[in-house]
């Protein structure tokens, strides 16, 4: 590699790192606001009238989506992606490939995406499941014949721990932001949506490689993985939007109801 | 749901993204089992004090009634619609779902909207009878909240996936009986997460627009319904 070359990575390395962390003071200034809040399960959300807290055990589901019309123009862009582009396309592949083939290609990016899920459990020193990751890719890529079968799961037990660099910015207290609704990438928020990007930092091909190798490649494997996906659960929205009265909202909470829990588990100790 | 016409599914890998969609619609079948063997409980002599011990002891009664497949399916929906109306407290779980909005109603847009949502409800679980596939559930715990509130643990045994947590929130009425209040599918409270659309709904376009919302949507489950 000459020197052109060495510059021209570790600046876009830098412009990344800068990138996140513009964001990360951005979610910091959330957070010293939200230190004074109480906890939201207890109170009623900032503007609530006193008397709507929740019952004992509900969450708090009543919260601010400042960014409401973009979220909502994306949410309509991800439905019709998902309606007139990646069902179709996962109903013919679902066609081509019988459900185990299916399954497996789930598991081989599983397990190609191990580095984020080992390198998050380590920045919340959680270093048993940190060790068990490793363990299940060395596992599954040699045994599980290139991580197409998750014997590491099946034969020993050793079970995944999904982990990812928003829950990792929670657990040192990053507030989670406003709701972002993102393009492709579906239901989030702004701490998540910086640690989707930081996740993505991880990918050992993009240090490498020039950007215009890996970005098509990352890309294509995404939609890839995001169809084989949608035609192992062939009726997930359908039936989500059968018994919502309205889909944006359900799914808002959906997602934000389970980032909670799961930061809530990790804060627990798992 | 992860399932089609019984072939042997997925092992569970839930994609972050996506895996937040299912738990919303396993929230009518497991709510009709627990309601079931709370209902079938209810008719013992003594007072339903335990409410772990009685949902440990009926859902073992309340999963047979469900794996009856010879009894005729409009028979069965009866059955469990008068549980259903015995052992949840609807207007309890219809007022949460308002959230604050429930103060600004009158007493006549209360009870209108208790009885459609009500409606609403029993026609989600209906729809869900059909899928129900002879799952185990296993009761795994019970906590109290604080005196008369109490949250009981249970899961739905999948074979080759991962159990469904199912948590139910029950609160203990007047007459001692608990009833439920909230149920929690996978650490998604199925009750806040209905209290989230509509207060959306509710701020964007009116409580008059949410009730005809879900007058079509409940007359859509009934019609999918058939018989």
């Amino acid at each position: 590699m000459n020197y052109q070359d060495h510059f021209r990575l570790k600046c876009g390395a830098l412009r990344r790192l800068v990138a996140i962390f513009a964001v990360l003071a951005v979610c910091g200034a959330f957070t010293a606001v939200r230190a004074m809040a109480a906890d939201p399960n207890a109170a009623p959300m900032p503007g609530e009238p006193a008397g709507a807290a929740p019952m004992p055990g509900e969450s708090a589901a009543n919260y601010n989506d400042p960014l409401e019309p973009f979220n909502s123009a994306m949410f309509t862009f991800n439905m019709k992606l998902d309606k007139w582009v990646v069902t179709p396309v996962a109903r013919g592949y679902s066609l081509v490939l019988p459900e185990p083939a299916r399954v497996s290609v789930g598991n081989f990016f599983d397990n190609v995406n191990f580095l984020p899920r080992f390198a998050n459990n380590l920045f919340q020193l959680r270093f048993q499941n940190a060790a068990t990751e490793l363990a299940r890719f060395g596992i599954n890529t040699t045994l599980g014949v290139a991580g197409l079968f998750d014997v590491a799961n099946s034969w020993f037990g050793l079970k995944r721990s999904p982990d990812d660099f928003g829950l990792t910015l929670g657990h040192y207290g990053v507030y989670s932001g406003p709701y972002l609704m993102l393009p492709f990438f579906g239901p989030s928020n702004i701490r998540d949506a910086v640690g989707l990007a930081a996740d993505g930092a991880m990918n050992p091909m993009a240090w490498v490689l020039p950007w215009w190798i890996t970005v098509p490649v990352d890309a294509g494997s995404e939609a890839i993985e995001a169809v084989n996906y949608r035609s192992l659960h062939p009726k997930q929205f359908e039936e989500a939007d059968r018994y919502a009265i309205d889909l944006y909202g359900a799914v808002q909470d959906a997602y934000t109801q389970t980032r909670a829990a799961r930061l809530k588990e990790i804060n627990n100790g798992d | 749901m992860i399932r089609e016409n019984g072939k042997v599914t997925a092992p569970g890998r839930r994609n972050p993204r996506f895996g937040a969609i299912r738990p919303l619609t396993i929230f009518p079948l497991a709510g009709i089992m627990i309601v079931a063997a709370l209902a079938i409980g209810a008719r013992s002599a003594l007072a339903a004090n335990d409410p772990q011990q009685q949902v440990q002891d009926l859902v073992g009664k309340a999963v047979p009634i469900l794996r009856d497949t010879g009894t005729p399916l409009p028979q069965r929906r009866k059955e469990l619609i008068d549980l259903l109306a015995g052992h949840f407290d609807f207007s309890d779980m219809a007022r949460i779902a308002l959230g604050y909005h429930w103060r600004d109603l009158s007493a006549d847009q209360r009870s209108q909207f208790v009885q459609l949502f009500t409606a609403f409800i029993e026609n989600a679980y209906m729809g869900k009878i059909q899928d129900y596939k002879g799952q185990d559930i296993q009761v795994t715990g019970e906590r109290t909240l604080q005196p008369g509130y109490s949250e009981v643990q249970s899961r739905i045994v999948q074979p080759n996936k991962q159990p469904i947590r199912l948590d139910y929130l029950l609160k203990q009425d007047s007459n001692g009986d608990w009833k439920v209040y909230d149920v929690t599918v996978d650490a998604i409270s199925i009750i806040a997460n209905y209290r989230n659309q509509f207060n959306r709904v509710i701020n964007d376009q009116g409580f008059d627009k949410l009730m005809a919302d879900m007058r079509t949507k409940q007359e859509q489950l009934q019609e999918s319904l058939g018989s």
